[in-house]
């Protein structure tokens, strides 16, 4: 799954540790959700894109 | 911190241990086990040591997370050493079918239950690094 976790975090000068707090996992899952090797639960992708301020889901996270 | 329920649980065992090995001890029942010089003391030995570990715990600030990608690990980790056990058996089973095998079942258990717990901490590791 390719994500925009990175580019949106880094828009909000958010550190991984930062967002890891901020959605209740270890920074370890946000590496690597952003490498793509985690797909994430639905709850878990939900309160990431409400943690980055994004509107969708889908423009966070990309199936293709 | 542990829930206060788990606590409660580990001390409740920790302290039945204690006392059946007590009871074992001071009623002479059962001979040298594991290096120890019966299965009393062993029992008293293993219920201190689980005491000590759950005091140890209580009184540890250290916040430990538990996320989902971790879960999804444990549950990984524990499929791997499933099927481990099984090949395990598998290949005793062959072995005894050869030649028959005589270990004392305490030793074996003890060996067996250490094996699953290598085997489950390495593909726990491995599988975090993977994963």
């Amino acid at each position: 799954m390719k994500t925009k976790i990175t580019e949106l975090r880094k828009k909000l000068k958010m550190t991984q540790q930062g967002l890891a707090d901020k959605v209740n996992v270890t920074r370890q899952t946000i590496i690597s959700l952003e490498n793509g090797r985690y797909n994430p639960s639905l709850e878990l992708a939900y309160r990431i894109t409400k943690a980055l301020k994004a509107k969708k889901i889908e423009h966070v996270f990309n199936l293709e | 911190m542990k829930s206060k329920k788990q606590i409660i649980w580990r001390y409740g065992f920790a302290l039945v241990l204690l006392i059946v090995g007590t009871l074992l001890e001071y009623f002479n029942i059962g001979q040298e086990f594991l290096g120890f010089s019966s299965v009393g003391s062993w029992m008293i030995y293993v219920a201190f040591v689980m005491l000590a570990i759950i005091t140890l715990q209580i009184f540890s600030k250290k916040k430990r997370l538990v996320d989902e990608r971790m879960q999804l690990i444990a549950m990984k980790a524990g499929r791997v050493t499933f099927v481990a056990i099984i090949l395990f058996a598998f290949v005793v089973m062959i072995i005894d079918g050869i030649r028959t095998i005589y270990f004392p079942y305490s030793y074996f258990m003890s060996y067996f239950i250490s094996g699953v717990l290598l085997v489950y901490f390495i593909s726990y590791k491995i599988l975090l690094r993977k994963n």
